[in-house]
């Protein structure tokens, strides 16, 4: 017999031995397919490297760790015509008759549908009242035109934010990304290693927005409160640092734009002058006297410093804003790295709304046992199976190949997941066990089919057999395809992982495994 | 054949009507529960804490199992010992706020060894609660949808079509009804597995429908052909899925012992609706459905 007529009578064995092989070295080999990058959402290398004997990438629920998924506090008006130029005008307008702050609102115009977006990020206003707001604004609205939620645009500048932000709080192998439900709501949902809910709960709700305000006195023995820097007024942004002389600090540059402006206001307000040196802020008895410059991080007063010396000098002189550079002072190490974080990060541009949120938290540790419990399980499962339908055919000759055949449909699907990295959890694991149930029960048909009313011994025979069977196993895949389908689409918690697997060790078994195990028993059958 | 054999089972002394009649009354009792339970909570099922809201502790302590609601301020739903483990519990709260009862997790109970108290935390905003039984409605509606009308394309005839249709119904509502029965609540597993019965089930009919339409020969004949096959198929699954529920269980794994025991109660009612109901539905097609 030539090569090529081993491979042609062959060809679906072959295709599962290497199917087999690539998914082991996937699997197994340091480095895997493809490169550690490529495909890793930023995931679990560094840690794993080393310490992991296979390429898997697990999930929160094998891994440890703290997911939130929360919804967006707002309110958008959608397909609003408003004349370009009168966008800030609009927003003024809203801030003035909802009374909220401007953070709170946003106009928005969208390139690709032509029209303007008004949203609010405040949960206290009725669609009502947004759009008599708006008519008030000159805007043509109505009741009908408002909705729950905010635009996508708004998500995506939510996820990058909150991506930076886990960053640069040193959270390697965090995740964030949306979700949706059917009804359209939205869902903005974070992964991180290694913290619990309360410390990823802080991070996520603190909106960040920065800002510097100048507290001086009003010249009638009070004192007066201006700000006169905003979060996109700083150019660059280091991280928090120490040193003998101001403590934990951050130091910032603010922009070209911004720093003449600044540099004139400190001048006029008498903050380079007589404020040298001069803030008691909350002290009783100063008011009058106080020239304090105060970070305010969401509302709150976080530090309130005069200005240095080394600072007021140049600034007089008007040549600092050569080199507009100053840093700001935070009372600790936390507070200076949050400052830091804030800065840079920007700020979220809506508040998420924790209490219509789901929690989940794994201790690293219990993940670490659900790893070693799932796979016993796994294995008792498959040991069952093996044992009963060797109990049923009591012929090596058929269970031996159908146990085999089963498990290498779960070894290309574990190579496979390995391959594109896709993080393992619980749901996946069920997911492998109903693989191997609904793998076996297809080759036990095959098998039944195959072997009916007496020996097998011709080919054709058998492949008139196995063609049957095939027919029930084709309509079989199907009906556990579309019956997954949904699970697979919709995101429904933990699940759509069970599905995906599911479909895919249904698709491997129809095209890959099931016709092998047909020429194994062929073989085996018939000699040929 | 050696260890075991499905047994050859003669359903001439019984009519159709009679066949069919004991699944059908095991359904009407599945509704029947299902209803009752409807008028009595407002919900045909329990809901777990993944859909009505609540919060789930898993937690190591040395404190006793009785010491455990003390430590809350809010009264635990319920608590649960996991048995490969000891001192560790599974706490369920009908409240949503959990960072107050981590916190009073970890004041108030004694660690266990050097770990964390809280070892897990599961939380669910009634809202967000609400949007999953959603999700999971429609998911399932539109599973139990497609698999219709992939039987009448695979069938093209009426009763056959309707025979898989009716028992995949069945093989759902009966481990609902059973879930109510020994309590337990409706959760992201439990969808997750009725989702895999409406594929399991409709193997088993398709089996049967395809022996004794596309095949041919003697209807005794097909039916025990495609039940050698069948059940040899539900009874290793059968047998897979109570090992898993078992073993999850002892392990504390939730999703993959719920999972394994819907599946397990499941497909035990699609052995009754496949080769009662199915087949006395057939059988009737055969004989005189075709003939009219």
């Amino acid at each position: 017999m030539g090569l090529r007529s081993v491979v042609g009578a062959h060809w679906r064995v072959i295709l599962l031995v290497i199917l087999v092989g690539v998914a082991l070295v996937a699997l197994f080999v340091p480095g895997g397919l493809l490169p550690q990058d490529e495909f890793a959402g930023g995931g679990n290398e560094s840690a794993d490297a080393g310490a992991s004997p296979t390429n898997l990438a697990y999930g929160l629920g094998l891994d440890g760790g703290t997911r939130i998924s929360a919804p967006v506090v707002g309110t958008t008006a959608e397909e609003l015509e408003i004349e370009p130029d009168r966008a800030g005008e609009v927003e003024a307008t809203l801030e003035d008759e909802l009374g909220v702050d401007s953070a709170n609102v946003s106009v928005q115009f969208h390139q690709d549908s032509g029209f303007h977006t008004a949203e609010l990020f405040v949960d206290d206003v009725s669609h009502e009242e947004f759009a008599a707001a708006l008519r008030a604004a000159g805007v043509d609205a109505t009741e009908g035109d408002v909705r729950d939620g905010v635009t996508q645009s708004t998500r995506d500048s939510i996820i990058r934010t909150i991506e930076t932000k886990i960053n640069e709080a040193g959270l390697s192998g965090g995740r964030v990304s949306q979700s949706s439900a059917p009804n359209g709501q939205y869902y903005i949902v974070t992964e991180v290693p290694d913290r619990t809910p309360a410390e990823l709960r802080t991070l996520l709700s603190e909106r960040g927005i920065v800002e510097v305000r100048a507290h001086y006195p009003d010249g009638e023995g009070g004192q007066t409160n201006e700000t006169v820097l905003e979060q996109g007024d700083f150019a660059g942004v280091d991280p928090a640092a120490y040193n003998e002389q101001n403590g934990h600090h951050v130091p910032v540059s603010v922009s070209e734009e911004a720093a003449p402006e600044f540099q004139a206001a400190m001048n006029e307000y008498g903050f380079t002058g007589p404020g040298v040196g001069q803030c008691g802020f909350g002290e009783p008895g100063t008011d009058g006297q106080n020239y304090c410059l105060l970070t305010i991080v969401d509302g709150e007063v976080v530090d309130a410093h005069s200005m240095g010396p080394d600072l007021a000098g140049p600034m007089r002189s008007g040549e600092w804003v050569e080199d507009p550079q100053f840093v700001m002072l935070a009372p600790s190490q936390t507070e200076a790295q949050a400052l830091s974080v804030n800065l840079r990060a920007g700020s979220l541009r809506a508040p998420l709304d924790f209490e219509n949120d789901r929690t989940f938290s794994v201790e690293p540790a219990l993940a670490e046992q659900f790893k070693l419990f799932s796979l016993v399980t796994g294995v008792l499962s498959v040991l069952t199976v093996s044992g009963v339908v060797y109990l049923r055919y009591a012929d090596r000759r058929v269970a031996g190949p159908m146990v085999v055949t089963a498990l290498a449909e779960v070894v290309i699907l574990l190579g496979f997941a390995a391959a594109i990295r896709m993080p393992l959890d619980l749901s996946h694991v069920a997911g492998f066990i109903a693989v191997v149930g609904t793998g076996v029960d297809d080759l036990i048909i095959i098998a039944d089919e195959v072997m009916e009313e007496g020996d097998v011994n011709s080919r054709r025979v058998f492949a008139s057999r196995f063609r049957k069977a095939f027919w029930v196993i084709g309509a079989a895949a199907a009906t556990t395809i579309i019956a997954m389908a949904p699970l697979a689409v919709l995101s429904l918690g933990d699940l759509r992982g069970f599905a995906i697997i599911t479909i895919l060790g249904v698709l491997i078994g129809v095209f890959v495994t099931r016709p092998a195990y047909g020429d194994i028993l062929r073989y085996l059958l018939t000699g040929e | 054949m050696g260890g075991f054999d499905v047994p050859e089972i003669d359903y001439t002394p019984y009519s159709d009507r009679q066949l069919a009649a004991v699944p059908l009354a095991v359904l009407a009792l599945a509704l029947a529960i299902l209803l009752g339970w409807y008028l009595l909570t407002g919900a045909p099922v329990a809901m777990g804490i993944e859909f009505a809201g609540g919060t789930e502790l898993t937690v190591d302590t040395a404190s006793d199992r009785a010491e455990i609601p003390a430590a809350f301020d809010a009264e635990p739903e319920s608590v649960q010992a996991v048995q490969a483990e000891d001192d560790r519990y599974i706490v369920q709260f009908a409240s949503t706020d959990e960072s107050a009862l981590s916190e009073q997790a970890a004041a108030n109970l004694e660690p266990a060894g050097d770990g964390e108290v809280v070892q897990s935390v599961t939380s669910t905003s009634a809202a967000f609660g609400a949007q999953a039984q959603r999700t999971a409605l429609l998911g399932v509606g539109a599973a139990f949808v497609g698999m219709s009308v992939l039987a009448f394309a695979l069938f093209r005839t009426f009763v056959p079509s309707v025979a898989i249709v009716v028992s995949a119904f069945s093989d759902i509502v009966i481990p609902l009804a059973v879930m109510n029965l020994v309590g337990i609540p409706l959760s992201l597993g439990t969808v997750a597995a009725l989702l895999m019965l409406i594929g399991y089930s409709v193997d088993s009919d398709i089996l049967l429908n395809n022996s004794v339409l596309r095949r041919g020969g003697d209807f005794t004949e097909s039916v025990h052909r495609a039940m050698r096959t069948g059940v040899t198929m539900t009874v290793t699954s059968m047998a897979a899925m109570a090992v898993m529920a078992v073993a999850a269980t002892a392990f504390g794994i939730d999703l993959l012992s719920s999972i394994g025991l819907i599946l397990f109660v499941g497909l035990a009612a699609d052995l009754l609706n496949t080769y009662l109901l199915n087949l006395s539905l057939l059988r009737w097609y055969v004989h005189e459905g075709v003939a009219r």
